[in-house]
């Protein structure tokens, strides 16, 4: 029985330094760029070269980073600076603070010399390093048998103004961004197994959710404050990692230190430029062929690279602002908003052709494409995924409710979906005149979608079942089309709105 | 040489055995040391519930050493007597009615003990209209939480009282609280089953898909505390997390009119930050 005990202890021990072999992820190809173009997806010496150059332009998932290129570095830009380059002060200072909060028992353990307490974080090998590093100081020169710093002295005993040992201690931890290397592992365990390695939506989790996950390779992001159907900026990336998408599987990651989600942000990006790349590459390319344009050259692909580099905005400047104090709802403005909702292409915002007359999100446009063996309508996204209009009468909102929030969504449409801008759409008034959507018109449209949210519709057609709910739409949307000025004075009842937000990931945009 | 070996083992496995109750007592007393034990509390019921707990604890521990140590000294005398058959028995009726008797009491003793914990935290829920020293009621909740996978997101009523339509406050994440004021709020969810779990509160309320959950506690001290769902929701559970934060009454009704003012914000917010001087 000892015997037996024995080889079990030493077992358990070193089972407990064993570490879980996670095989080293690489980059894969996008399948569907390569499998468009003929050329490409016969050559598998061409997609091998394809690898190649965007593992050169971009690393590899261990690796992650950006290609500098002989202009940036005279420009002294550094493409994988990310948001250490990018924040302004105030942003800056706003992320110090927060890291302050994150890093406080290591902070607390430094300012009482407790040197041995200071815990390494998630995600962090270089930020140990560089403390590992720093921590070195204090240790006597093994060769010279120098003494070591004391935690009191000045990094550099010569100038007065420098920061004393502790002072540096603390600065490597407050101002603490994190590589690209150090994110692409916290990518790694928080949104791989959605996102997939390259950003591709393709995970192993993926093909459970709905809606899927994004693809980042096409440069698309649905959620975004500017008006163009464009790249997104750096805010709008963090405010979705931040918030999450409310309703979908996209959790909010505000757990995490403004930092991480910052280098979220930047890894995030990297892996869209990479995509991008790699989409435009595949799409020129041309077998056998020596011209600049088609052939698979570094020259190519660094004039890609650059072109996909160039596409994001740095700057707010197309950030939708209104220009204004935001109009509060009044009768007269839902009203409006109803009218302009309703009418039809020409005559109003045709709103109702996708939402529905009564918000539901069963207008006729919503069911384009009707697959008679499932028996379902539906319309695709840029992405090839089904989606469905959102319904507007549960209040729920993606990437805010915020009055601004939907005034966005209405003025500039949302990318990769069919909802299109509706800012400057020509419409035909009843008497005759014709004019363009205006600014106005848009808050109009935002009040009665608010006002959609707020009333309760009556159960029948707020049933789980979407097959179910389609039918039922159909057979009532027509007689209760005007009834939602009868259900104003409901109000708020607990047990009976508990009905209408039980489905609530049915509906894509 | 075999009565040394079968000392051995003897004294062996006794020893072993023996370890289980000291390490486990062990343990015990050096929790707090190493931040095992309870976080600290932070609501008026916090140290009810910790009581409960206690009470429990010290039943379950005198048991768990007094049955170790029986079967500790069982192992050393019995084996002790290597010439000795075994003898059987065929029951005894003292002894039965004894360990019958005793838990029934003490499950009897736990119920009772425990119903002024429960009728405080879950049954005696503020109804009717708010008054200064309870401004919320089940009526007249401060907020609706909503659970939902996986996010946590809290909805503050427009002035008019309603949580629908414009006006309307709603917190991802994070959720804002009065500091010394009994909160009452209706916990919902909008998929599957959920937990509301505020350690510090000590409070753990199961959100219910088609209820309206009332909820209350009132928190004792300002800071920021975990929340967690402590329902295991679906592939996304350990991501389900969020704060509460416990503001000063001041600083509270401040953020709340800060937040309602947000709702009316053009956009300009969504600017990057930078300082004024910059601009």
């Amino acid at each position: 029985m000892l015997l037996l005990a024995t080889p079990l202890v030493g077992l358990a021990s070193v089972g407990c330094k064993l570490e879980p072999k996670v095989p080293e992820q690489r980059h894969e190809l996008n399948a569907s760029a390569i499998e468009a173009n003929e050329d490409l997806a016969g050559d598998a010496q061409a997609q091998a070269n394809l690898a190649g150059a965007l593992d050169m332009l971009f690393g590899s998932p261990k690796e992650p980073s950006m290609m500098q290129t002989a202009e940036w570095v005279e420009d002294e830009y550094d493409p994988n600076g990310g948001g250490s380059m990018e924040l302004s002060d105030v942003e800056w200072d706003a992320l110090v603070a927060d890291n302050e909060v994150h890093f406080a028992s290591q902070l607390a353990a430094i300012r009482e010399e407790r040197f041995d307490d200071v815990a390494k974080p998630l995600y962090s090998d270089d930020l140990w390093a560089s403390w590992e590093a720093h921590l070195a100081l204090l240790e006597p020169d093994e060769q010279s048998g120098e003494a070591g710093m004391k935690p009191g002295d000045l990094m550099d005993p010569d100038d007065e103004e420098s920061p004393s040992w502790l002072e540096d201690a603390e600065y490597i931890w407050t101002s603490h961004y994190p590589t690209l290397a150090e994110t692409a592992e916290m990518y790694r365990t928080q949104c791989f197994h959605c996102h997939g390695v390259s950003g591709g939506g393709n995970g192993s989790t993926a093909e459970y959710l709905d809606p899927r996950p994004r693809d980042y390779r096409k440069g698309i992001f649905k959620f975004i404050a500017i008006d163009e159907k464009g790249r997104p900026r750096r805010q709008d990336l963090a405010r979705v990692l931040r918030e999450g998408i409310y309703t979908t599987s996209m959790p909010s990651f505000a757990r995490f230190s403004e930092a991480r989600i910052q280098g979220l942000v930047d890894y995030v990006r990297l892996l869209s430029r990479r995509g991008e790349t790699e989409i435009l590459l595949a799409n020129d390319f041309e077998a056998g062929s020596t011209d600049v344009d088609t052939a698979l050259s570094i020259d190519k692909a660094k004039e890609t690279y650059l072109f996909v580099h160039d596409r994001w905005p740095t700057d707010d400047s197309k950030v939708i602002v209104y220009d204004g104090v935001v109009p509060t709802p009044t009768a007269e403005s839902i009203e409006r908003g109803k009218a302009l909702f309703i009418g039809g292409e020409g005559k109003g915002a045709n709103c109702a052709s996708c939402h529905g007359v009564k918000g539901l999100g069963d207008g006729p446009s919503a069911m384009e494409v009707r697959d008679e063996a499932v028996g379902e309508e539906y319309v695709f996204d840029d992405w090839g995924n089904t989606i469905r209009p959102r319904n507007l009468t549960k209040g729920i909102f993606r990437f805010g409710d915020r009055p601004i929030d939907l005034y966005r969504r209405v003025y500039a449409g949302i990318n990769g979906t069919p909802m299109p801008a509706h800012i400057g759409m020509q419409i035909e008034l009843e008497d005759g005149s014709k004019r363009e959507i205006n600014e106005s018109d848009i808050w109009d449209i935002v009040h009665y979608v608010l006002h959609l949210g707020a009333v309760e519709i009556e159960p029948d057609v707020t049933e789980t079942l979407d097959a179910f709910r389609h039918d039922q739409a159909h057979e009532h949307g027509e007689e209760h089309g005007h009834g939602h000025g009868d259900h104003e004075g409901d109000g708020h009842d607990a047990d009976h709105g508990s009905g209408e937000h039980t489905d609530n990931d049915g509906d894509d945009h | 040489m075999n009565w040394l070996k079968h000392t051995f083992e003897r004294l062996f496995y006794a020893a072993l055995f023996l370890a289980v109750p000291i390490l486990g007592v062990w343990t015990w007393v050096i929790a707090d040391d190493y931040g095992w034990w309870f976080p600290e509390y932070a609501s008026t019921y916090a140290d009810e519930i910790d009581n409960l707990f206690y009470i429990i604890m010290w039943m379950v521990a005198i048991t768990f050493v007094g049955t170790e140590v029986l079967l500790v000294w069982t192992m050393l005398v019995y084996t002790g007597k290597q010439d000795t058959p075994a003898t059987y028995t065929h029951g005894n009726h003292a002894v039965e009615l004894i360990w019958t008797a005793i838990p029934a009491g003490l499950l009897v003793f736990i119920a009772f003990s425990q119903m002024a914990a429960w009728n405080e935290v879950k049954m005696q829920m503020p109804e009717g209209a708010a008054t200064p020293e309870h401004p919320y009621t089940i009526d007249e909740p401060m907020m609706e939480v909503w659970a939902s996978q996986f996010d946590w997101r809290a909805y503050y009523p427009n002035e008019a009282g309603e949580f629908t339509g414009p006006g309307v406050v709603s917190t991802p994440y994070d959720i804002y609280v009065p500091v010394d004021t009994r909160v009452v709020f209706r916990l919902r969810s909008r998929d599957v089953l959920h937990s509301f779990f505020v350690p510090v509160f000590r409070l753990k309320q199961d959100a219910v898909p088609g209820m309206s959950i009332p909820v209350w506690f009132e928190a004792t001290k300002v800071g920021s505390y975990d929340l967690i769902c402590a329902e295991l929701c679906g592939w996304g559970h350990y991501k389900m997390a969020g704060r509460v934060h416990v503001l000063s009454r001041e600083d509270y009704a401040a953020w709340l009119k800060d937040a309602r003012e947000k709702l009316q914000d053009n956009g300009s917010s969504d600017l990057v930050a930078v300082a004024e001087d910059d601009e």
